[in-house]
């Protein structure tokens, strides 16, 4: 077995942040493009409520997971503050900082009684959303730059990884807004929250189908960019392909479970809706296992690349 | 080969005196026809290795004298031999790869290092600050090398740093020091005329990886780099073993 220098806090890490940039990006996006009437009011709720909690565990754990830390010096990580330089994790640093306030700014605007677009608190949300949507993107974005830029590690070393870490931190931050909001549902509707419900329901859908055929299309990317070169690229894309080590895990979990099945399920959700202006339903049980599969594949595309950029390495000595 | 004897007797002459004497000594010691005079003084070193793979015989002495000098904890490396075992018999050969940090002119550990906890000296010799460091472990991760590990005592990143504290005491680096068979040079690369370079002007030498792009100072003669990779394509029996436990192979 290999010894591993980032082991299941770095994956995580990386899902989490990935998950809570994704949910804030969501969330503000939807309300600020709602408008005034606060169409999608609720979905951004949810995703300011979640966003926050991941991003904040996942930090908690590669602190955990420091050697400063576990040989005793506990608060020796906060040196990270007293730098500033081009190392991506120190650009992540103070991003993930900056991203923790704002995200817990942006959720205190809705934590009243009855929240309500056009309350008293609502400069500062819309503010913090639009301060909160480069910077999640940023989060995400990080996650995958911190992981490529190592020529030391092939697996890793490709510009496309930042872009599938982007598509999917937001894929599962949409997924977690549709999980939260299928097992919060109410269990009596009136037809005007029933016609409300779907409709939102159906805007999240179309675009984590869209997002994941994106990922699909990334991770098309990042394999062949791999797979048709030669030397060091080729030879570390090699544990994920036939016969690779984690060929299984990747493939199974990752791009069927995680990918192409919440694909194609919400895919033939949206369809009617779309080509036939059919009303959009979809039912309990869908909206929670299609995001619960998003987020496993999340899960695992972390996984699986965290591992096998360690357990690859350059040709020759 | 005696030839070669001379050139490391008087490289090691130098370094000894350069580091321990005044300058002034060196530009005496040292000073051939046709060569500048004025270097000894106004230059910075710059400190490299050597290693001649011919006359290692992988006895182990290095990894040895490294781990009680610098006391390095039990199951990490700072410095470390590999063996490549090639061919079948009669046909064969077993080469050895004494391992260290190579203490790059571009180290991509030191430039990923997101609490300046790393960073080159002026003689070019990569350090690591423990009380600095964070032990995020990313520096492990950025170097080609698998040099760095993580010190579980301290916390902190941990490698060869050519021996500073022997250095500034004007000895050599242990692992220097303790090969019987000198196959171990190390010197001012800076200076034309220390034994490591006149050595490495006159011989093949080659580093480890250079499509890396971090300008390793630890220098080779005569490495056979077949490696796993190559079982595939020459058609003979290859084995790699490293003495460096734990990680995979890199
Ligand atoms: S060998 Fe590795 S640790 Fe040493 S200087 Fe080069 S990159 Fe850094
Ligand atoms: S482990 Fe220490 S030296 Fe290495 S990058 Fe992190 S803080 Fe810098
Ligand atoms: S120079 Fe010193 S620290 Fe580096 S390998 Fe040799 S003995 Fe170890």
């Amino acid at each position: 077995m290999h010894e591993l220098t980032w082991g299941l806090p770095v994956v995580a890490y990386l899902f989490m942040a990935g998950l809570g940039a994704g949910a804030l990006t969501t969330s503000a996006s939807v309300l600020l493009r709602g408008g005034p009437s606060g169409k999608y009011f609720d979905v951004a709720r949810y995703g300011a409520f979640i966003a926050p909690i991941p991003v904040a565990l996942g930090s908690a754990l590669l602190v955990l997971e420091l050697g400063s830390f576990q040989a005793g010096h506990w608060f020796r990580f906060l040196n990270l503050y007293k730098v500033i330089n081009l190392s991506p994790m120190s650009l992540g640093t103070w991003l993930l900082t900056a991203f923790l306030m704002v995200s817990v700014v942006y959720a205190y605007t809705f934590l009243s009684r009855n929240p309500l677009p056009g309350d008293t608190r609502d400069m500062l949300r819309r503010l913090s959303a639009w301060v909160g949507i480069p910077l999640g993107i940023g989060v995400a974005v990080y996650t995958g730059v911190l992981l490529g830029a190592l020529p030391s590690r092939p697996f890793w070393n490709s510009p496309v990884l930042a872009m599938l870490f982007l598509l999917s931190s937001i894929s599962t931050g949409i997924a977690a807004i549709i999980l939260v909001r299928a097992l919060l549902k109410r269990k009596v509707q009136s037809d005007t929250q029933t016609h409300n419900y779907n409709e939102t329901g159906f805007l999240l859908s179309a675009t984590d189908t869209l997002l994941i055929g994106l990922e699909l299309l990334a991770l098309f990317l990042f394999v062949m960019y791999a797979h048709l070169t030669i030397g060091n690229a080729k030879a570390a894309i090699a544990v994920i392909m036939v016969g690779g080590e984690l060929s299984t895990l990747f493939w199974l979990w990752v791009v069927v479970i995680g990918l192409l099945v919440p694909a194609l399920i919400e895919l033939a959700l949206i369809v009617p809706r779309i080509v036939y202006q059919k009303a959009f339903y979809s039912h309990r049980a869908v909206d929670i296992l299609v995001p619960v599969s998003v987020l496993i594949g999340g899960f695992m595309l972390r996984y699986v690349v965290v591992i096998a950029g360690q357990i690859t390495y350059p040709i020759g000595l | 080969m005696t030839n070669n004897a001379t050139h490391l007797k008087h490289g090691r002459r130098d370094f000894l005196k350069g580091l321990g004497a005044a300058s002034a000594a060196v530009v005496g010691a040292t000073t051939l026809p046709g060569k500048a005079l004025a270097t000894a003084t106004d230059r910075k070193p710059r400190y490299g290795m050597l290693i001649d793979t011919r006359k290692c015989v992988g006895c182990h002495a290095c990894s040895v004298s490294c781990r009680s000098e610098n006391n390095v904890p039990m199951g990490k490396h700072r410095s470390w031999v590999e063996y490549i075992e090639k061919g079948t018999f009669p046909d064969v050969s077993l080469n050895f790869l004494p391992r260290l940090c190579n203490q790059c002119s571009e180290p991509q550990c030191v430039s990923v290092c997101p609490a300046n906890a790393t960073h080159i000296r002026d003689d070019g010799i990569v350090v690591i600050d423990p009380d600095t460091c964070i032990g995020c472990k990313y520096c492990i991760q950025a170097c080609p090398y698998d040099a760095r590990f993580l010190n579980p005592e301290t916390g902190a990143a941990d490698k060869c740093d050519f021996c500073v504290d022997r250095l500034a005491q004007g000895m050599e680096p242990a692992c220097v020091a303790s090969c019987f068979n000198k196959a171990r040079i190390f010197g001012d690369l800076n200076d034309p005329d220390s034994g490591i370079s006149r050595m490495i002007a006159s011989n093949a030498v080659s580093v480890l990886r250079p499509e890396m792009g971090t300008k390793p100072n630890v220098f080779y003669i005569g490495i056979d780099y077949a490696d796993e990779h190559d079982i595939r394509f020459q058609k003979q029996y290859i084995r790699v073993t490293t003495h460096r436990d734990g990680n995979a192979r890199r």
